[in-house]
């Protein structure tokens, strides 16, 4: 197995009666993974089974090459942020935060610097000495991220981490996880906000009742859902001639005006024909001015795959 | 995007020995629960009645002092096993209640919170975890139970000598052996309450009632199933049958056999260590 991977081999979670997730198989690479799909889908379950808290009932796991069964090595190349608002009760920010350090064994000075570093990266320096139960939602989150990342480990796994922050905080914290994927790092994160999803993926993982849906690059993952056809915006000077020279290939099923009358959607069933066809026309001489994909996006994928069970 | 160059270095460093990490949480609790000022009275309070058996102590060793404030002296005047057992009753009896005021902060705040994945998810076991959080409340019980009795039977073999020291040295084990069963039962009890019971005033009260209920409920199935083994739901009756044993102090006819007491601990203990397990849990699966 390879050690730079969080590997899932035919997984299988069941609490007595319920199926957490089930015959799940997968390799995930370094940089930005996002967990996709409904509640009850198996997110939380497949975080919880990389984070070691949870074992398998069948199959087996390792992450960066280190099996459940060494929780000591484990938990250093982890770091789990739950989504639940879980802190002691009565700690500060910066107590919260070396509190925890000190279960890695780290002594006071390092747990200290650590915790200024981590606390520092999130942006809470002003208010880490104020009580957590007097946080604000968004607050609240970036200490649980300080938490997570503050014994820096190089697989960050954060259920809903953006969940509660404002739009400012929420673009500072997309940028770490990109700087950490950067230098190497598995973040692994859940997310229900399907275009954040988008933006800041490097490979998606869709799940639904318990199963792995799909995985892989989002296009890739879109151009495996053969049954749908692909649907690619097209700006024009001659839309309409366009859409009638479109229509005579057998693969295109549907072109479709725009309201403004500027542009033509059309739905092929084989995007490789498609865009050859599209070359052709544009060396016949039809003015092309823009194309782009309309349905390769996660909220897509997300509905085609999913549909309507938990879809928001 | 990811480039997928690791350019971190994980910490290499030295590292607290895995065994003592389970101090991280009483060193940090201990200070939060000295913030009651209700606590520390109690806790001072507890210490009334050592100090009192040391003056008693010291008295019967200076007759002389009580002639002179012209207080009677007598036979009662003796200190024996049967002192050493009624201290560690007493002793026991607050225990109880400072286990009642200390025993539902120990695990309903991370529960309620829902703070376990926090610390399962770090080098921490849940072994660490429990013993983490029954070292707190144990060695504050150990202050006021078997660390006072211990300085009692010091003082008492440094004034009566050698001689009686050697021959009452089984005093000495018994207090230790006896106060330390009975207040690992209460952490048991305290922690496993805790754990079920998210709401602390709730727990407090399950503490007490496991004791004064459980005397009721005892008296009521003696009296309904004429039999002597309902005592053994009062924990209290029980762990006194265990002392009349350790200090040799056993009346002709006991309710029930010492043995039954001893086994009624240990089922006391193994069904809270049970509950425990079934509690303190990284997750938790909504059915």
């Amino acid at each position: 197995m390879t050690n730079d991977r969080v590997v899932f081999d035919n997984v299988s979670r069941f609490y007595g009666e319920v199926l957490g997730v089930n015959r799940v198989t997968l390799s995930i690479p370094p940089g930005i993974t996002s967990l996709v799909g409904p509640n009850g889908s198996g997110k939380t379950t497949l975080m919880n089974l990389m984070s070691g808290l949870v074992r398998p009932t069948r199959g087996e796991i390792r992450v960066l090459g280190i099996p459940p069964d060494d929780p000591e090595r484990l938990c250093r190349a982890v770091g789990y942020s739950t989504q639940f608002d879980s802190f002691p009760r009565g700690l500060t920010g910066y107590q919260s935060v070396a509190y925890f350090l000190r279960l890695f064994g780290f002594d006071q000075v390092k747990c200290d610097r650590l915790a200024r570093a981590a606390i520092e990266r999130l942006r809470m320096g002003e208010s880490a000495h104020r009580k957590v139960a007097a946080y604000s939602k968004g607050m609240r989150q970036r200490i649980k991220l300080a938490m997570a990342i503050a014994h820096d480990p190089p697989v960050l796994v954060l259920d809903e981490p953006l969940n509660g922050l404002d739009p400012l905080v929420r673009s500072e914290t997309i940028a770490l996880f990109r700087q950490c994927a950067a230098a190497g790092r598995h973040v692994i994160v859940s997310s229900h906000v399907l275009h954040e999803v988008d933006q800041i993926s490097d490979q998606v993982i869709l799940l639904s009742n318990g199963y792995v849906v799909a995985e892989g690059q989002i296009q890739g993952v879109r151009g495996e859902i053969q049954d749908r056809p692909m649907q690619v915006l097209i700006r024009s000077s001659r839309p309409s001639m366009l859409a009638s020279k479109m229509f005579e290939q057998d693969h295109v099923v549907e072109a479709q005006l725009t309201d403004d009358g500027g542009a033509v959607i059309i739905k092929t069933r084989d995007a490789d024909r498609f865009y050859r066809a599209l070359n052709v026309l544009a060396l016949d001489g039809i003015d092309i001015e823009g194309v782009m994909p309309v349905d390769d996006n996660v909220n897509s994928v997300y509905e085609y795959l999913i549909g309507g069970e938990g879809s928001r | 995007m990811a480039v997928y160059k690791r350019t971190y270095k994980a910490y290499e460093g030295a590292l607290t020995p895995a065994w003592s990490r389970f101090l991280i949480l009483p060193r940090s609790a201990y200070g939060r629960l000295m913030q009651s000022k209700f606590l520390v009275m109690y806790l001072v309070s507890c210490f009334f009645f050592p100090l009192g058996c040391a003056a008693f102590i010291y008295a019967t060793h200076n007759l002389s002092f009580l002639t002179a404030l012209n207080i009677p002296t007598g036979p009662v005047l003796k200190v024996n096993n049967t002192f050493f057992q009624f201290f560690c009753g007493f002793q026991a009896g607050m225990a109880v209640l400072l286990t009642a005021f200390v025993g539902p902060g120990l695990v309903a705040p991370d529960l309620a919170n829902n703070a376990l994945p926090l610390y399962f998810c770090r080098p921490f076991t849940r072994a660490q975890y429990i013993f983490g959080k029954m070292s707190l409340l144990l060695a504050m019980l150990s202050a006021i139970t078997w660390v006072p009795g211990l300085i009692l039977f010091l003082i008492q073999s440094s004034l009566a000598g050698a001689g009686w020291a050697r021959e009452n040295s089984w005093i000495g084990s018994s207090i230790f052996i006896g106060l330390l069963v009975w207040d690992v039962v209460l952490c048991l009890i305290a922690l496993a309450l805790s754990a079920w019971i998210k709401w602390r005033i709730a727990a407090g009260g399950a503490i007490l009632a496991v004791f004064f209920a459980g005397a009721g409920f005892g008296t009521a199935v003696n009296a309904i199933v004429r039999t002597q083994y309902g005592s053994l739901f009062d924990l209290r009756r029980v762990i006194g049958f265990v002392f009349s044993q350790l200090f040799r102090e056993l009346p002709p006819t006991t309710e029930v056999p010492v043995s039954d007491a001893w086994t009624a601990l240990a089922v006391t203990s193994v069904l809270c260590l049970w509950l425990l397990s079934k509690r303190v849990k990284p997750f938790e699966v909504v059915k």
